[in-house]
């Protein structure tokens, strides 16, 4: 047998998917599997257009897109001023570091109930959620990237004749925009996980609160619609998110 | 020279204005996110230049230097050579009096490193730039230089020897190691080295122009 041409991989793995999504609706309409478990790819399908056709989507997409977004800018806003300031002021890093270790290492989702009970249930405790797990990240990214700035480039600035705001704008704000950047698909997988759980835990609305509603009512096709849907929305923005990554950082 | 160091003893007068000195290193960075021309105008900005009048200028040296149509390139997107005639444009531009360099051209093949070293030998004498330049290339310090100066092993080097070069100007650089007063003033200089060589297994060279 020839070996695989790698101009390809995309049409076998399209193949290999549509093939196995053949065999799970027969073996669903063969009466295999049990609908209360696993629904065919065809329900899955209807309960997705339903979904939709109804328009009770919206309002869930809107409450998580909100929440998961104003989680990722706060995060983002927040962990790069901290990461500045902990990098740059070493008193700042003393007591910063510990706190955020800490946070860095506890599953930070636990936090959902506690922001619950502080916050209600409306988009505000998502909010914090989705914050705190972007925030702890970047925190990370930013403050060990300052540490790291190339040491020649700042000579090369100095030599050059230009002053701390010169490093400040050629330098240090290019290095954290990169590194931020590169962390950026994390984050955004952050803030939907945190907008996601925050729902799943207490809310009226959001992917996260219908997802709990199907599962409190064994309807097992609807939930794997969710899941199917919040897939479709994460990769969307990964695509963005790439998009904006690889123009950014085109000079390397 | 220009401060980066405090003399051990005695004081050092370049006579120049730390403006009108350039530096050139081994290991010397471009900004990776900013393009050839960007990196030359940068410090003709910091000196108060308007970007358009400062990314004429960059254009004007990367054209000198051999560059014209990499204007808009990042540094990764160039060879090492090509990079090392940004980081040269940088300095010139800037219109040094005095240009420091240390062992600039090390990291480059020779084919390259002959190339830059003529461009760049050629600029310095039409602009009537004074180099320091410290190397260990014996060859290159005679055939750039008008006076060669050995220095001791380090730390706290001393200067061992002062050499004149009896080599015309203008010269060509690589035309220059063929002159007849090369060859002596070759071995005479490497006499000195090996013996300077022979106290501590390290050899250090000088040569100032």
């Amino acid at each position: 047998m020839s070996s695989l041409d790698p101009r390809y991989t995309w049409a076998r793995q399209i193949a290999a998917l549509v093939l196995l999504l053949i065999a799970w609706e027969a073996a669903g309409r063969a009466g295999m599997l049990n609908p209360l478990f696993i629904p065919t790819p065809s329900q899955v399908g209807g309960a997705l257009s339903d979904l939709f056709e109804s328009g009770r989507v919206w309002t869930h997409l809107e409450a998580t897109f909100t929440a998961a977004l104003l989680g990722l800018a706060l995060g983002i806003g927040v962990g790069i001023v901290l990461g500045v300031a902990g990098a740059l002021i070493p008193v700042v890093a003393e007591l910063l570091e510990p706190v955020m270790t800490l946070l860095n290492a506890i599953p930070r989702v636990i936090l959902a109930p506690l922001f619950v009970i502080w916050l209600g249930i409306g988009i505000e405790s998502k909010v914090a959620l989705s914050f705190i797990l972007v925030a702890v990240v970047i925190f990370f990214t930013v403050y060990g990237g300052i540490r790291q700035v190339d040491r020649r480039l700042v000579e090369r600035i100095i030599t050059l004749g230009g002053g701390r705001w010169a490093l400040v704008r050629h330098v240090y704000l290019p290095s954290v925009a990169a590194w931020v950047l590169s962390s950026l698909k994390v984050a955004v997988g952050f803030a939907f996980t945190g907008a996601c759980v925050g729902e799943f835990v207490a809310a009226t609305r959001g992917l996260g609160y219908l997802l709990s509603f199907a599962q409190s009512t064994y309807n097992s096709a609807l939930m794997f619609a969710i899941i199917l849907l919040i897939m479709v929305v994460v990769l969307l923005i990964f695509a963005v998110a790439g998009r904006l990554e690889k123009y950014l950082l085109r000079w390397s | 020279m220009i401060g980066l160091q405090q003399p051990l003893a005695g004081t050092a007068e370049p006579g120049f204005a730390p403006s009108e000195i350039g530096m050139l290193f081994q290991d010397d960075a471009l900004l990776p996110w900013k393009t050839a021309r960007d990196n030359v105008a940068l410090g003709l900005t910091f000196n108060g230049m308007g970007r358009k009048a400062a990314l004429e200028q960059a254009d004007l040296w990367l054209g000198r230097l051999g560059l014209t149509g990499f204007e808009n390139r990042f540094p990764r997107h160039l060879s090492g050579g090509q990079r090392k005639r940004v980081a040269l444009a940088q300095v010139l531009v800037m219109n040094p009096k005095l240009l420091l360099m240390d062992e600039p051209f090390a990291s480059l093949d020779a084919i390259v490193r002959a190339r830059i070293v003529q461009d760049m030998a050629e600029l310095v004498e039409r602009d009537q730039i004074t180099v320091l330049l410290v190397t260990h290339d014996l060859e290159e310090a005679i055939s750039l230089s008008d006076y060669v100066y050995l220095l001791s092993q380090g730390p706290r080097a001393r200067i061992k020897g002062q050499y004149k070069v009896p080599i015309p100007r203008p010269r060509d650089p690589v035309r220059a190691r063929m002159h007849p007063a090369f060859a002596p003033l070759y071995e005479k200089i490497w006499n000195d080295l090996s013996r300077e060589v022979g106290l501590d297994q390290r050899e250090e060279a000088e040569a100032a122009e």
